[in-house]
């Protein structure tokens, strides 16, 4: 328990016990809307976005999060303009950035691992700020589900069913990537982007293997996401292993274990 | 009286193919009517411009007197209209049967609200009608096909809609399954005063239980009943 009285150690706790909970629900809707292709598009704003605070000498990192605020704003109406899929256009975008950011970095002259530094994160290094924004964006995700989940159920579902029945089924669909956009540069932040996966999508691919119901998936991802976020951070400290590897560490036995679980109820099943 | 669906001269294309190039067709209120065409026709489509999801380049539609060019959201005109679509969800998605009917019902509850008892009490009354109630607690991915189907027309009729959509609602289905369907499509329609808009490939099929029947050939509409 001394490892508690570390501030760094209580700020990680703090962003593990919100962003736990709140980020796996985000995967959630990352997988039923097939949108993985965004959040590969994002990690690449944002080193975009990075490239750019170095050449302008901002914080690379606040340009980053802009950026990646700006598009997941804009990609939504832009890929119903183009009668384009988003992820469709997010491959676009993902290459469009990468390219840009290195053209960047090359005439620019900057150090690429300064640039490359957005991709990494540390929740080790988090600030009152930094736990501030987790908190308020994972108020947001819940305070979200719990009020639209009737419609937020019939978009995962089905877009034109939604639509159908007469939901205002685009606006909530902008404002799902709009909040995919949000969690992930703050995700960026905690655990760095190519690192993201351990908060959003591992626990939300574990839960749904084991649910029967859109209300137990988001449990057991919350739970699964809290789950790795905790025993990750204890466990890295105590074995001397990066967190962020750990958390994914722990997030990929959790999906196993749902795997054998999941085969052992289905085979209870048959021979009930 | 107004027409409940009126389509006049209604062009359409995709991309730069033409779907649709001088659709004529008009259902009165409780009238039954069927389009019929081979696959590929544009039956389908024919369907999304009646509910607005596709605009037509020419031509007028009009939905329960209501010219859709001229409105700005359609949500309001949607909960009127219950369709049920032609392809099932193949997605493993949790949801339960019950809850699958009860979306019907989400258009009209406003947002936020949760749903009430007498939306459970209509979702479990069009269950019954359809023949579904007694595997309410299954998952819709676990249903064959033609469950499925029977899941989305009571979904669709769970709205209490004045218009319902049909599209090749006897897909999946064996020959008696599909008289089956088709008989219980007719009886709700009568009872519950719709009025209905089937398409399918099967003329023989539909002929019996309409009262219009159109036929959709090279992107025109012809009155063949």
């Amino acid at each position: 328990m001394e490892i508690l009285n570390f501030p760094f150690m209580q700020h990680a706790l703090v962003a593990i016990l919100f962003a736990g909970v709140a980020f796996p629900i985000i995967g959630v809707f990352i997988l039923y809307l097939n949108l993985i292709p965004l959040r590969f598009a994002m990690m690449h704003i944002a080193l975009l976005g990075g490239a750019i605070g170095l050449y302008l000498k901002v914080d690379p990192l606040l340009l980053g999060l802009l950026c990646c605020l700006f598009s997941s704003m804009a990609l939504g109406p832009l890929s119903e303009k183009m009668k384009l899929g988003v992820g469709i256009l997010s491959g676009y975008f993902m290459t469009l950035t990468l390219a840009l950011a290195f053209i960047l970095i090359y005439k620019a002259d900057i150090h690429v691992l300064e640039a490359f530094n957005i991709l990494w994160g540390n929740i080790l290094s988090l600030t009152i700020l930094d736990l501030m924004i987790i908190g308020l964006i994972s108020l947001m995700v819940l305070a979200m589900v719990f009020l639209f989940f009737k419609e937020i159920q019939a978009i995962l579902y089905d877009r034109e069913i939604a639509m159908a029945v007469g939901l205002p089924e685009k606006t909530f669909y902008y404002v799902t990537i709009f909040m995919l956009g949000l969690t992930i540069a703050v995700s960026m932040r905690m655990i760095g982007a190519l690192l993201i996966d351990a908060f959003v999508l591992l626990p939300a691919m574990a839960a749904t293997l084991i649910s029967k119901s859109l209300k137990q998936t988001f449990f057991f991802s919350s739970l699964f996401g809290l789950l790795s976020g905790l025993s990750g951070l204890i466990l890295s400290f105590f074995l001397d292993i990066p967190t962020s590897s750990m958390i994914i560490l722990v997030a990929s036995l959790i999906i196993a274990g749902c795997f054998v679980l999941k085969r052992w109820l289905f085979s209870y099943e048959k021979i009930r | 009286m107004h027409h409940s669906v009126e389509l006049m001269d209604v062009h359409v294309r995709l991309g730069t193919i033409r779907i649709l190039s001088g659709v004529s067709i008009e259902a009165k209120p409780c009238e039954f009517i069927s389009i019929v065409g081979a696959n590929g026709t544009g039956k389908t489509t024919l369907l999304k411009v009646i509910n607005g999801t596709l605009r037509p380049f020419h031509g007028r539609v009009s939905v329960l007197g209501y010219d859709l060019s001229r409105l700005r959201s359609l949500n309001f005109l949607r909960r009127e209209i219950g369709i049920v679509p032609q392809r099932s969800n193949s997605i493993r998605f949790p949801l339960r049967v019950e809850e699958a009917v009860l979306m019907g019902r989400y258009g009209k509850m406003g947002l936020v609200h949760r749903p009430r008892k007498e939306d459970w009490s209509k979702a479990f009354e069009m269950m019954e009608a359809v023949g579904i109630k007694s595997f309410c607690k299954k998952l819709v991915h676990e249903l064959s096909g033609g469950e499925q189907q029977k899941v989305a027309l009571a979904r669709a009729l769970a709205q209490e809609p004045l218009i319902l959509l049909l599209d090749e609602p006897t897909t999946y289905l064996d020959h008696s399954a599909q008289s089956e369907i088709m008989e219980i499509i007719h009886t709700l329609h009568h009872q519950r005063e719709l009025t209905t808009v089937l398409v399918s490939h099967d003329a023989q099929l539909v002929e019996q239980y309409s009262d219009k029947i159109y036929l959709l050939k090279e992107g025109k509409s012809h009155l063949i009943k």
